[in-house]
């Protein structure tokens, strides 16, 4: 019997499809199931399709659903979007009761479960609570014990008191007895539960959990979508730790809150997606230059203007390595899979604080989407270290003031780094501007001074070379001949993708990169492959040009840009196709 | 041992502390108005009794936002419009800072004008001072947000079809708890306004008259003026909302009319801060944040697993 499922409850927007997805996300993880979730949504509060889909293993899933076993669909839209995934024998549960549903067709090579939903529900103690049935329908298909459910049913419902928690069990049970009396199947299905205990979160969820465990303490935020979460996770639990949130009326206002904070001596952080960095642009460019330490997330969107909010794309690679008039050093980092978002968070905060420099931290739509089990070990607080780097005090501040007892807070140090005192330090008065300064942070316009300084901030990124790991994460065989190289959130399609081109004798390896400024030199690793594809979600390949520029080497692309992520059958074919067109078929 | 050393100490604080050390050769044009604002805040700072390094001073763009290099204290001169979300986010990091943000009538009135408008509403404890020259001059002259209807420039060569902005009446419905008008040419009183400025708990937004005899008007055209709590022929309650509003529609009309009328406009004591409002629903930590780092008794890790624990 498979253990492996895919399952998935679709509706319209305001079906209440999430909270149910997540309840069923949250029960498999709770019977020690690995969970890899994703979502079909619109950018609406009602109306529209959307679906809330379930991978589940009892070995870590990496990747989205690539076909349907088990679908809710509470429209007849649903089934229709997903025709793809659905297969011979995909099952089908619906309210043929329902209206809307009564003249549903189901494709002949597919089982149609009609289930009386809301009328149970209704028995149960409410139509609202159909949904509800159908997860206990759902859990007799899957061959996953109804009990499972209980406990997320009481994490979801047990604020509005114990009568609404039983009528919901109550309601699960009643959609699992009927499936079990009313059809005759052979499920082949058996979720088998472990004695596991896992953690399930999303990216936006790691990030803030990244940032409350690297000490910051200091978050403004304006919410946009898919970035909102980072800020909604951080507002209730940051104040457990000292810390606080704040809304700005705008993301202009939002950067600038950012940067008082971090003046002020927090470590400070504001999230955002494309159109919030194009406003935090103006501002980015002083805080790069006043050298002040500032974590910036950008949750990718699919752009440019407003574009598809709720669709995912890695188009804003450009802006972060670029954005902004002059020129001036910023890091830029992309976490490759949920977990990583919370590790990367950490490591950008002590980045930003030992180079006094600005990070992007860039994560994208699907990372923020998805929620994923892991082991609670994965994220294990006692081991973040929090480097503030040469902050000085009234003791050390002699070191740096020059012979007139003025503190100097941009001295042009070997390694580019100067240092840091915060306001209400004694000895440590001092001005700074995003204006071209000296030393002392006064303004200047000398050329010698003008050089000085521009050569000290680039000279931090060496140094930074010198001093950190920027490496990247690697697949699949070492030796192979085909070279895959992603950033960002690719990596757990990929990474399956591998496994089916190994299945069809592809020998390929896979370069994950997390770090896009600095990054690792690739020249060896392209120069030791035949052919190097560079998998990225955008049209123009701009990772790939990078790439390109720094081996001085052509590589092939693979770009998608529909809004969807990759999926690892999708990639697996594609690879397969360039080696085709290349003549690299490595069979 | 804290970073903050200098915060509460007692010591003897002169005027003449907040000049630089080696102090620059003022860019001010000789008889402007901004040097009016140095004086009084310099004379102020010994009344309220915080010393240069307790003291955050947020400029914007512009003439204006030179005043943090003449004046020694901490100093961020941010970019155009942009200095009150630092300098309230760094007074919400660190409230024992003494926090002062000050900029020209285009960069609050104009590009920063959203930031003016949610400050005053949230009521941070801290001073906002605006040069009103009623004038860009550091570009040469254009017309401004406070520039009278009919201003001739060189961007708007048949005068300015726009009426002024209403500081004060955009300040008062925005929610600033203290509002009030002074000038250059009144050293006093802009002293004894400054200082009240920043003693008040709560936004206190002063629109500070600064002549540009450059390129506007040189200091003989806001002579005379009146103080009008000095004045019999004004009679208002400041902590009165509605005759605020009246008063501050009458000013700010004058001031085109050639009268100059400064004082205390506004002022809403009780009104809780904004970091007030904030503790009080527990969204903010009575230990200054920026403090924490620097606290060795700091448990960092308390609840780390109640964390995980969430997504249980």
């Amino acid at each position: 019997m498979p253990d492996d499922l895919n399952w998935a409850i679709g509706g319209e927007a305001g079906d209440g499809i999430d909270s149910t997805g997540k309840i069923f996300a949250q029960a498999l993880s709770r019977a020690g199931r690995h969970v890899f979730t994703s979502k079909d949504f619109a950018s609406r509060i009602r109306g529209g399709y959307t679906a809330y889909k379930v991978r589940t293993g009892a070995e870590p899933v990496e990747s989205v659903v690539d076909r349907l076993d088990i679908l809710i669909a509470l429209t007849e839209r649903t089934i229709e979007e997903n025709m793809d995934e659905l297969h011979e024998g995909s099952f089908i549960i619906y309210d043929d009761e329902r209206s809307t549903m009564r003249d549903v067709e189901i494709p002949d090579e597919m089982i149609g479960l009609p289930v009386p939903l809301k009328r149970l529900a209704e028995e149960a103690g409410g139509a609202i609570m159909r949904n509800v049935v159908a997860l206990g329908a759902a859990c007799e298909v899957a061959g996953f014990p109804i009990e499972n459910l209980d406990e997320a049913l009481e994490k979801r419902f047990g604020s509005k008191g114990q009568a609404i928690v039983e009528n919901n069990e109550t309601a699960a049970r009643l959609g699992r007895e009927y499936v079990e009396e009313e059809f005759d199947y052979d499920y082949p299905y058996e979720l088998i539960c472990t004695d596991e205990d896992y953690v399930l979160l999303n990216g936006d969820q790691a990030i803030g959990m990244g940032a409350i465990a690297a000490g910051c303490r200091f978050y403004a935020g304006y919410p946009i979508t898919p970035a909102t979460e980072v800020m909604e996770y951080l507002t209730g639990r940051i104040e457990q730790f000292g810390g606080t949130v704040v809304q700005a009326e705008d993301e202009l206002a939002a950067i600038n809150l950012a940067l008082g904070g971090a003046r002020a001596g927090a470590r400070s952080m504001t999230a955002t997606s494309g159109p919030g960095i194009d406003l935090m642009t103006e501002t980015f460019g002083l805080v790069a230059t006043s050298e002040t330490p500032l974590v910036i997330v950008d949750v990718m969107r699919s752009g440019p203007s407003t574009g598809m909010p709720t669709k995912q794309e890695q188009g804003d690679l450009n802006m972060l390595l670029h954005g902004g008039h002059g020129e001036v050093p910023r890091f830029v980092l992309a976490p490759t899979t949920v977990a990583e978002c919370f590790h990367k968070t950490i490591e950008a905060f002590n980045l930003a604080e030992k180079y006094q420099i600005p990070v992007y931290l860039t994560s994208d739509l699907s990372l923020a989407v998805t929620e994923q089990t892991y082991p609670p070990e994965e994220f294990d607080m006692d081991e973040v270290e929090v480097e503030r780097g040469k902050v000085v005090d009234e003791e050390s501040i002699a070191d740096w003031q020059n012979e007139n007892e003025q503190f100097q807070p941009h001295f042009p140090t070997a390694d580019g780094v100067s240092p840091r005192a915060f306001p209400g330090t004694s000895g440590g008065a001092h001005m700074t501007t995003g204006l071209e300064h000296d030393a002392l942070g006064r303004r200047t316009e000398d050329p010698e001074v003008r050089v000085e300084q521009v050569d000290k901030r680039d000279r931090k990124v060496d140094t930074a070379r010198e001093r950190e790991n920027f490496d990247y994460r690697e697949f699949g065989n070492p030796e192979a001949d085909t070279l895959v190289i992603s950033w960002g959130s690719n990596e757990g399609a990929m990474t399956e993708a591998l496994t089916l081109l190994e299945d069809d004798g592809y020998d390929v390896r896979f370069i994950s990169v997390p770090y896009i400024f600095p990054r690792p030199d690739l020249s060896e690793e392209i120069d030791a492959s035949e052919t190097t594809i560079v998998v990225e979600c955008n049209a123009n390949g701009p990772f790939a040009d990078l790439i390109e520029h720094d081996t001085l080497t052509r590589v092939e692309r693979i770009n998608k840009y529909t809004g969807v992520r990759f999926k690892a059958d999708e990639l697996a074919a594609e690879v397969k196709d360039v080696l085709a067109e290349t003549g690299e078929v490595a069979q | 041992m804290s970073a903050f050393s200098a915060i509460g100490e007692e010591e003897e604080i002169e005027s003449e502390d907040f000049t630089p050390g080696t102090e620059p050769q003022p860019t001010w044009c000789p008889g402007c108005g901004d040097f009016g604002v140095l004086k009084a805040l310099k004379q102020a700072m010994p009344e309220v009794g915080r010393s240069p390094e307790e003291t955050l001073l947020v400029t914007g763009i512009g003439c204006s936002g030179k005043l943090s290099s003449y004046f020694e204290s901490y100093g961020y001169h941010s970019i155009h419009g942009r200095s009150l979300p630092v300098a309230r986010a760094a007074k919400l990091a660190n409230p024992e800072l003494e926090v002062i943000a000050a900029g020209g009538d285009g960069d609050g009135y104009g590009i920063g004008g959203n930031h003016f408008i949610h400050t005053a509403r949230e009521n941070h404890d801290m001073t906002y001072i605006v040069f009103n020259n009623e004038i860009f001059g550091l570009t040469k002259g254009q017309t401004s947000p406070t520039s009278p209807k009919g201003h001739k420039s060189k961007t708007q060569p048949h005068g300015s079809a726009k009426s002024p902005l209403r500081p004060l009446s955009l300040s008062l419905a925005a929610g600033s708890s203290y509002v009030a008008r002074t000038a250059a040419v009144n050293p006093n009183q802009a002293k004894e306004i400054i200082t009240e400025a920043i003693e008040h708990d709560g936004f206190a937004h002063v629109d500070f008259l600064t002549q540009c005899p450059t390129w506007n008007k040189d200091a003989k055209h806001y002579v005379p003026y009146t103080d009008v709590q000095d004045s019999d022929e004004y009679d208002f309650d400041v902590t009165d909302r509605r005759e605020a509003g009246q008063m501050m529609y009458e000013v700010e009309s004058k001031l085109y009319e050639g009268e100059v009328l400064t004082g205390r406009f506004y002022r809403d004591d009780p009104r809780p801060s904004y970091s007030e409002e904030k503790q009080a629903i527990g969204e903010m930590p009575d230990q200054p944040v920026a403090e924490q780092y620097f606290d060795e008794d700091h448990q960092w890790d308390r609840s780390y697993d109640e964390l995980l624990d969430l997504h249980k």
